[in-house]
């Protein structure tokens, strides 16, 4: 055997090309070849420790850790049978909400006489998500509908009378969906905490506190950007002074992507956005290994592009780390890791209505691809994300069971980043993280995530994705099984038994608006209204000044029994609200 | 007919929901069908969709939602549309509707249901085919 | 006149939104009947004040109507606002998204707001903005708004046939002063520079101003610049007082009016020669044989376009009138 130099291997390449892959391209009578084959001139391994380096150390392109705490527990938590939510929702409990507080609170009393631990991750309902009370015209059907209503502390207190004890706040974290009003569950939890005696130091959890991509894919914003930013700095200086193990965000590309961004785009304005909080932390007076450590990352969108959803992750990492150090001249390495409990997938867009249990085999793809690229490899979505909201305890069953073949059958995460060397995959990630870096450079020339948000471009570009994308599936450019092709007669169309109750009780569902409004309407009559009054008052005063933190003054309100749209409306008059985007 | 028919639609969000991909591809997609779209973002109330939809003088109305509300929502825009006299415009509900529900939205005169993986084209050959236009 | 129609025009006099808007569609669609529709109207129109309103990409012009339409409405005023998008020119469709920025006054009783595309009609959008003028006119619309994107000579053309032009800009809109220099700064009444709570409004207004010295004769009054937020409700004040003084001066009677009326018989006149003589051009044969000509190097375009003009235009004694020819 000898050594090959790289001309010797762009030579034999060429010649490759004449004499066997052109030949065969062309006896099949095709344009072009359908496969790819790389060498070691694809990519240059001689730049191993700045691209690649050790799992653990910068750039971190292979994982975070050399093995990740649930890694370390793995085969002991197999033994005992402790059923994690391993590659579903992460290490909080599993995510949901519904009804009235009293009916997630028994919701999640149930789960745990199940053997469902874990602190509660709570979804609420789009009245709260959007700043209203159930009492609002704006939540007319729409009350407990998609998570749990919250109006008020009276609410948040209830919810969390399924956590004591074991269970008890400064033993189990918390995690929060909520953007636009998280400065008001943040100070909820704060308040909960100081009722129970519990210091704030000791609080963990995660508020998702990531108002950006709301404008961007979501839709639940209500300010318009720069005050929202402002709210954003008040929750991060707040939780990096007094709730140190509190996470401050949990930046999401997931929502972006699954929007309809491409992977480039996601990358791109998940690190513009990214980048805007930093500086707003920045602009609150605080040093960045102070806060930059508890930021976290949701998840990144994903596709059904195993190679490229596993360099896409390779190439977050780096991007992420490199912003970090280099821009914001971070020295802890805490502050250049992404942390996220999901990290690749194929993401709900990518499930199919037709032929639901497809899914899995889908969501299967997904976890192997994380599972390769430093993550645990869950199984996500369940196989029957797109019937309709909720998943039944069946799917979520074999969600859990495929993620447990990968990680003990397949064997999949013994091994750090093992694509790593792959010409391949090395000149993947180099070819993500250059186009993405192409992207965050317009973002930042037209002054960054905010102004790429008031201008319309970040939101517009992911809808014209969305339709770019939609048009390749009608023309069958890309392919869906079950879906545009394999639709024909002799394809069997499998159903599904879903015999497992469904996750909420529907009749509690009907009656939660009647109810959580009654429940409105007592504390409204109960409550210190002067106490009230004269709390809003202080925040509209101090809202006026920018230099001001909010949080001191919105726990207060909270306190005081203020209802979550009277906060949001005092910051609605002062702020503003948030144009909805024009196509 | 003129010769510068077109068939106009409505695409509205009602309820706040903020999930838009579904609207946004249908808007743009029904656009290059030659339709006129009139997109009236997000956060729309029944009432303000029915009197877009009348002042417009939309032949079709494509509500797009997901946060479970549908059939709610629908009712009360076919309920608007009743009161003003503009219940001959087409409506059609599209997001993620269980089975059932479809038809609970057919019962109530719902002219067409389009779940994930729908294409435009289908779309918009209903829209012509119930209109009985060709524009 | 069909019943159907007549019954139409007797509820869009009663001011019925749906009847209105029917009305609208007909003439808009052009369908058969719609210029009796116009001529059955017209003796009842002329009362209404039109303010159009452009301006680049992104000032912001949806937002500050939607407020100055929600003030008009509230001083008792009715509305009606016409939102001009362009058409695409691929498929003809197009996505209306004005009426996004006018959510507050979407159901206001006294405002009806109404997308219209360009239709890629060659002159005659603005006939057509006229028309849905004229009817919300006889509607009963007090003041009618018509909107459009100062970029093509189109919509140029449908904002100079309002009684007032208002001209919205920004700051940060990139080269968006040199951007409305062409055609649109002569016909402006009023220049707003909006979004000013962002900075650098007043480098706007100076040059602006600059502008209008340079350009404007001694004689002529030189239109006011003015900066507003339709966020923060900053001079919008000052903007509704003009606003309210050109209505106040509408009332007694515009100057503009005979000339106006000039450029719209001009302009009907034109949009049906123009569909007559392609309706003749496609029922000849679509200039097969011409075109043969030139590309024999028998004639040229020009020529072709002399021989043209002669057969299907001007026909001095009717009696010679032969088979193709114009009429």
């Amino acid at each position: 055997m000898k050594k090959n130099s790289k001309k010797e291997i762009k030579e034999a390449l060429k010649k490759w090309e004449d004499e066997v892959l052109n030949p065969r391209v062309k006896k099949f009578n095709l344009d072009k070849s359908p496969t790819t084959f790389y060498t070691p001139i694809s990519s240059d391994s001689s730049y191993f420790m700045d691209k690649v380096g050790f799992p653990g150390q910068f750039p971190f392109t292979a994982g975070n850790n050399p093995f990740e705490f649930w890694r370390a527990y793995a085969n002991f938590a197999a033994k005992v049978g402790y059923r994690s939510d391993w590659g579903g929702t992460g290490r909080s409990g599993k995510y949901g909400g519904f009804g009235t507080p009293a009916d997630y609170r028994d919701y999640l009393l149930k789960m745990q006489s199940m053997g469902r631990y874990g602190g509660p991750n709570i979804a609420f309902d789009l009245v709260t998500q959007c700043g209203y009370d159930s009492d609002s015209s704006f939540a007319e059907g729409e009350v407990g509908r998609v998570g749990v209503a919250v109006d008020s502390m009276q609410d948040f207190t209830v919810i969390y009378e399924a956590f004591t004890g074991n269970l008890d706040i400064d033993k189990v974290p918390s995690n929060f969906t909520i953007n636009a009003p998280a400065a008001v569950l943040i100070a909820m939890y704060a308040c909960l905490a100081k009722r129970r005696g519990i210091p704030l130091n000791k609080l963990t959890g995660t508020p998702q506190n990531d108002i950006l991509k709301e404008f961007i894919a979501r839709g639940t914003y209500i300010y318009p950007p720069a005050p929202s930013m402002r709210m954003f700095r008040d929750t991060c200086v707040f939780c990096c002074k007094h709730m140190p193990e509190f996470n401050i965000n949990s930046i999401g590309g997931y929502h972006i992507r699954e929007a309809g961004a491409t992977r480039v785009q996601d990358l791109a304005f998940s690190m513009a956005n990214g980048i805007a909080y930093i500086e707003a932390g920045l602009e609150g007076g605080l040093e960045v290994d102070e806060f930059a450590p508890a930021f976290t990352f949701n998840a990144f969108g994903g596709s059904m592009e195993i190679y490229h959803e596993i360099a896409f992750q390779r190439a977050a990492r780096r991007v992420w780390a490199r912003i970090l150090r280099d821009r914001f001249h971070a020295k802890d390495s805490k502050s250049m890791q992404i942390r996220q409990p999901i990290t690749a997938h194929i993401g709900c867009s990518s499930t199919t209505l037709q032929r639901p249990l497809n899914n899995l085999a889908r969501a299967v793809v997904g976890g192997m691809a994380a599972g390769m690229s430093g993550g645990i490899p869950g199984a996500f979505p369940p196989f029957d994300e797109p019937l309709g909201l909720g998943h039944s305890q069946e799917a979520t069953q074999l969600q859990q069971d495929a993620s447990r073949i990968m990680i003990y059958e397949a064997k999949v995460t013994d091994v750090c980043d093992p694509w790593a060397g792959s010409y391949f995959m090395e000149s993947l990630t180099d070819e993500i993280e250059k186009d993405a870096l192409a992207e965050l450079e317009k973002i930042e020339k037209m002054g960054g995530a905010v102004a790429a948000i008031e201008n319309g471009y970040m939101p517009r570009a992911v809808a014209k994705s969305a339709y770019e994308r939609q048009k390749k599936i009608e023309n069958q450019e890309e392919l869906v099984v079950g879906v545009n092709c394999f639709t024909g007669e002799h394809e069997i169309d499998v159903s599904i038994n879903r015999v497992v109750e469904a996750t909420y009780d529907p009749q509690l569902m009907k009656t939660a608006e009647e109810r959580q409004k009654a429940n409105l309407a007592r504390l409204k009559r109960e409550r210190n209204g002067t106490a009230v009054v004269s709390s809003l008052r202080s925040l509209k005063v101090q809202a006026e000044d920018k230099d001001k933190n909010l949080m001191p003054i919105i726990c207060e309100c909270v306190e005081n029994d203020a209802t979550l749209q009277e906060i949001c409306d005092v910051l609605r008059e002062v702020f503003g609200e948030a144009q909805p985007m024009k196509l | 007919m003129g010769q510068d028919s077109k068939i106009r639609v409505l695409i509205a969000k009602p309820g706040l929901d903020g999930h838009e991909r579904g609207a946004h591809v249908v808007a743009y997609g029904l656009r290059d069908e030659g339709f006129e779209v009139i997109y009236t973002g997000l956060r729309q109330t029944p009432e303000q969709i029915v009197s877009a939809a009348v002042q417009e003088d939309v032949d079709v109305i494509g509500l797009s939602i997901l946060s479970g509300a549908h059939l709610s929502l629908t009712k009360k825009v076919m309920e608007g549309l009743k009161a003003k006299g503009a219940n001959d415009v087409l409506v059609t509900v599209g997001g993620i509707i269980p089975e059932e529900d479809k038809k609970t939205l057919e019962e109530m005169g719902v002219a067409g249901v389009f779940t994930s993986g729908s294409k435009i084209k289908d779309i918009a050959a209903l829209i012509r085919t119930k209109l009985g236009k060709n524009a | 006149m069909e019943e159907k129609l007549a019954l139409m025009i007797e509820a869009a006099r009663k001011s019925n939104e749906r009847a209105l808007a029917k009305l609208i569609s007909h003439v808009e669609d052009r369908k058969p009947g719609w210029k009796d529709i116009m001529k059955a109207i017209y003796a009842e129109t002329g009362r209404t004040c039109v303010i159009g309103v452009t301006g680049s990409p992104g000032a912001g012009k949806s937002s500050l109507v939607g407020e100055f339409a929600k003030q008009l409405g509230d001083m008792g005023y009715t509305i009606g606002i016409i939102a001009v998008d362009p058409s695409s020119p691929f498929s003809g469709g197009a996505v209306l998204g004005d009426r996004i920025r006018m959510r507050d006054i979407s159901t206001y009783k006294n405002i009806f707001i109404r997308s219209m595309a360009t239709r890629g009609m060659l002159g005659g959008l603005c006939q057509a903005a006229r028309d849905v003028v004229r009817i919300m006119d006889f509607a009963g619309r007090d003041i009618v708004i018509i909107e459009t994107v100062g970029v093509g000579q189109d919509e140029i053309e449908v904002v100079s046939a309002s009684d007032y032009v208002v001209l919205v800009t920004y700051p940060g809109g990139g080269d968006s002063v040199q951007a409305i220099k062409a055609g649109v700064m002569e016909i402006a009444d009023i220049f707003v520079v909006n979004k000013c709570d962002r900075g650098g409004a007043d480098v706007i207004v100076s040059e602006i101003s600059a502008m209008l010295d340079l350009s404007t004769e001694t004689t002529e009054e030189i239109p006011p610049v003015i900066k507003v937020s339709a966020f923060t409700k900053e001079g919008i004040d000052k903007l509704m007082e003009i606003l309210s003084e050109f209505i106040q001066k509408k009332n007694e009677g515009s100057h503009y009016q005979k000339e106006h009326i000039r450029q719209e018989v001009m302009s009907i006149l034109e949009t049906e020669m123009v569909t007559l003589i392609k309706e003749k051009i496609s029922s000849n044969g679509n200039m097969e044989k011409e075109l043969k000509l030139i590309l024999s190097g028998k004639s040229d375009p020009y020529s072709v376009a002399d021989e043209l003009i002669k057969r299907f235009a001007v026909i001095k004694n009717p009696k010679q009138k032969r088979k193709g020819d114009f009429q």
